[in-house]
């Protein structure tokens, strides 16, 4: 109980957070030498804060130098106790063939303060918390990016979860993304934006599975939050209840493929998806695939209409020397399939530098094309400078 | 000697990857010109993230979160001029960068998308939120 309430006043206490999606990088998957997620992280399906494996390998295998422990190394935390943040600053260039065309902005993108106490050996409480960021403050003052952190408070993440071990059966309860397809950091992507994955979705879930050395499986009952919750711990999106699950089968630690399905009923509108995800690790060329295609059926009950959706990804990363990571992808999505024009399609090419531990710089630019009647292309570059402690 | 066939394969791999690029379906947009219909797979999922117009942020006074909701800012804020047949309402500007960023600013919509919404407020009666 002690050990909940220091967890507690730790994150009420000392958050001051612009909090944005839980960090994952689906692209050290096998690049790093470890083959499942939840080796790094305590959450087995990946995501948020780092064990003390994933400490250890972002010091020594992802980054070019330096300590990946907390505060570098500085302070040594009581075994139960495992604190975090993320802190990322942006700088970016939209031309979207508008008027007021192209326009830059800089703004703090994340600040997100992490806390996990463990109670015992198997069970443990962990909470994100933040201030939402905002690309596009309406008040472009300097003092306006920081102003009225109480208004924008939200914790996107809080939970307790029962994990025995690193591999065998686990079980979580709280609000999180229900694990489903590819979880890049960035939100933009596609797969994450259009399958239910867009900035602050999480949901509350019952969420269980297995992980074993050469599968795993994570399935989640969800739905949102209460509409009587205050703002700080809402979502936004579709408000849809379901369940998802996702199974991944691995191959000789440089491969694997996963399905996986997620079904949301709302309302107004409730949506059938299921796809697969695939990855592929070609040790030789330090060079990593990373695919995911869904199939989603929207049914509209309030418009008696149904439509077919399809949204993909296809990547490639590769990483150079220790500490470099330098990706390109092509990225579709169809809102409806029976309906000519209404497709996107997106371009990126990323690159990530791990000059120290704790530090990353990432450059990010994307080409979007939209329809197919000649609309002026949109494109993004972005600068983001990120420390996690 | 076999040969194995490698061009219609090749080909076939074309027609795949065109495809996909390029897209399918009809030119004939059977979409219902229905509010209920556009705002939950258009406005809802375009405009309302976290930062825009969500019930958290409602941007510059616009909550389109949901159909209610949506269907009021944008008649009572008359970004939405019923019965409309020049498509001169405000919102056909904004979805075109006419004047101002091109909505939503991060993902424009497909010309598709607009059109429907036009044909929407084209032939709204108030109230037209069904």
């Amino acid at each position: 109980m002690q050990r909940l309430i220091v967890s507690a006043v730790l994150t009420v206490v000392g958050v001051v957070a612009f909090a944005r999606g839980a960090s994952a990088y689906p692209q050290f998957q096998f690049s790093s030498g470890t083959t499942k997620c939840g080796q790094c992280h305590y959450v087995p399906s990946g995501g948020a804060l780092l064990s003390s494996w994933g400490r250890s390998e972002s010091g020594d295998t992802i980054s070019m130098a330096g300590d990946g422990a907390f505060l570098h190394g500085a302070v040594k935390l009581p075994s139960w106790l495992a604190l975090g943040m993320d802190l990322r600053l942006a700088a970016t260039r939209t031309d979207d063939g508008g008027q007021e065309s192209p326009r830059g902005a800089w703004f703090p993108m994340q600040w997100d303060v992490y806390a996990r106490a463990a109670f015992t050996d198997s069970f443990s409480f962990f909470v994100a918390a933040g201030l939402r960021g905002e690309a596009r403050p309406e008040d472009d003052a300097i003092g306006a990016r920081f102003s009225n952190p109480g208004e924008r408070f939200i914790s996107r993440e809080h939970y307790f979860m029962w994990r025995p071990s690193a591999t065998g059966p686990y079980a979580r309860l709280g609000r999180f993304y229900a694990p489903y397809g590819i979880r890049f950091v960035e939100h933009i992507y596609f797969v994450r934006r259009y399958t239910g994955y867009e900035l602050y979705n999480e949901t509350y879930n019952l969420s269980g599975g297995y992980v074993s050395d050469q599968w795993e499986l994570h399935l989640t009952a969800f739905t949102p939050p209460p509409s009587a919750f205050p703002d700080a711990l809402q979502s936004v999106g579709a408000r849809e209840s379901g369940g998802a699950g996702y199974f991944e089968y691995r191959f000789a630690d440089m491969a694997a493929l996963a399905p996986q399905f997620r079904v949301g009923v709302g309302k107004e509108v409730s949506r059938y998806q299921g796809g697969l995800v695939g990855k592929l690790w070609i040790d030789k060329a330090k060079l990593l695939f990373l695919g995911e295609a869904d199939f989603i059926r929207q049914q509209v009950t309030s418009a008696n209409y149904g439509q077919n959706q399809f949204v993909s990804y296809l990547g490639a990363t590769v990483f150079p020397i220790q500490g470099i990571m330098l990706g390109g992808a092509y990225e579709r999505f169809q809102e409806n399939l029976a309906v000519k024009g209404t497709g996107r399609n997106s371009f990126i090419g990323q690159l990530n530098l791990f000059p120290y531990a704790h530090c990353e710089l990432v450059f990010l630019f994307r080409y979007m094309i939209v329809g197919d009647t000649g609309q002026p292309a949109a494109t993004l570059g972005m600068l983001q400078l990120h420390y996690y402690l | 000697m076999h040969n194995p066939p490698m061009i219609p394969r090749r080909r076939l791999v074309l027609v795949a990857a065109a495809a996909a690029l390029i897209g399918c379906g009809s030119a004939d947009d059977t979409r219902p010109a229905k509010w209920s219909f556009i705002s939950a797979t258009i406005i809802e999922p375009s405009c309302a993230t976290v930062n825009c117009h969500s019930k958290i942020a409602s941007r510059a006074g616009v909550d389109l979160h949901d159909r209610d909701t949506g269907y009021n800012s944008l008649i009572t804020r008359n970004f939405v001029v019923p019965g409309d047949q020049t498509g001169s309402s405000a919102l056909l500007y904004l979805m075109h960068g006419q004047g101002s960023l091109r909505m939503p600013p991060d993902a424009p919509l497909p010309e598709a998308d607009i059109s429907l919404i036009e044909r929407w407020i084209a032939g709204c009666q108030v109230p037209c939120n069904d």
